[in-house]
């Protein structure tokens, strides 16, 4: 099969397996944040709250497997839209690079949070 | 093989299936732009307990209570939609498809109404 840039390098099944797969980790640890944080207790999240929590690392670890499945699983969904619409290789360029800029930002952003409050710095 | 054309080509879209994947990629651009705001949101946890208690009060009036309702809403629609998507491609669950769909829209909406009672409870008068 000939392939080019408009038809991506590649078949796309590794993005497509990899999506499904945070996926089941993504719905077992979205479920358990939101009940954590929003149904038990007041509702009232507040920094002491969160340092406290934080001083377990188990804790901290679960938050940044959340973190990397949350952004994979996102940005690869963003990048997987954007395939089926935007054909254009130089447009796809562009695209693809804002995608991984804003991906890899927040990932640092989010990991900077992590090692700050948790003081593993 | 279906040939996309044109972005508001939704001449297929008259099954129940077409009408949840266009929500799923929907909901799921939202999520992703929801996930910046989060991160974003959270990361004042490193300007100390004063900025980061501040940001949560204000993120705590009633204003934010009923955009958590429709946050949950969409987080529902996409993990149990996501769920019959993961279903119907890992453990041959097509036959079923709608079934499922159906079945785990009615357990989302449960959770919803629930999470929701709950959320609400939370404002304070």
């Amino acid at each position: 099969m000939k392939k080019n840039f408009k038809e991506t390098s590649k078949t796309g099944g590794t993005a497509w397996f990899l999506q499904r797969v945070s996926a089941i980790i993504l719905f077992t640890l979205l479920m358990l944040h939101f009940i954590t944080y929003h149904f038990v207790g007041s509702g009232d999240v507040t920094y002491a709250r969160v340092v406290e929590a934080m001083k377990s690392p188990w804790f901290n670890l679960i938050q940044f497997l959340f973190l990397i499945t949350a952004i994979y699983h996102g940005f690869n969904g963003l990048w997987a839209v954007i395939e089926d619409y935007v054909h254009h290789k130089a447009w796809r360029m562009v695209l693809f690079g804002a995608v991984m800029t804003l991906a890899l930002s927040l990932f640092f952003i989010g990991l900077l949070t992590l090692f700050k409050v948790a003081n593993l710095a | 093989m279906y040939k996309r054309t044109r972005v508001y080509d939704l001449g297929y879209t008259h099954f129940i299936g077409s009408w949840a994947w266009i929500i799923h990629r929907l909901s799921g651009l939202a999520l992703t732009f929801y996930l910046l705001l989060h991160i974003w949101v959270v990361n004042t946890l490193t300007q100390g307990p004063e900025t980061f208690n501040r940001v949560m009060s204000f993120l705590g009036s009633p204003l934010f209570r009923y955009l958590e309702v429709g946050l949950w809403a969409v987080i529902l629609f996409h993990a149990f939609n996501g769920a019959r998507v993961v279903i119907v491609d890992f453990f041959a669950g097509s036959a079923v498809q709608k079934k499922l769909l159906f079945g785990l829209l009615l357990i989302a909406f449960l959770l919803w109404a629930a999470g929701s009672f709950v959320i609400l409870s939370h404002i304070k008068h």
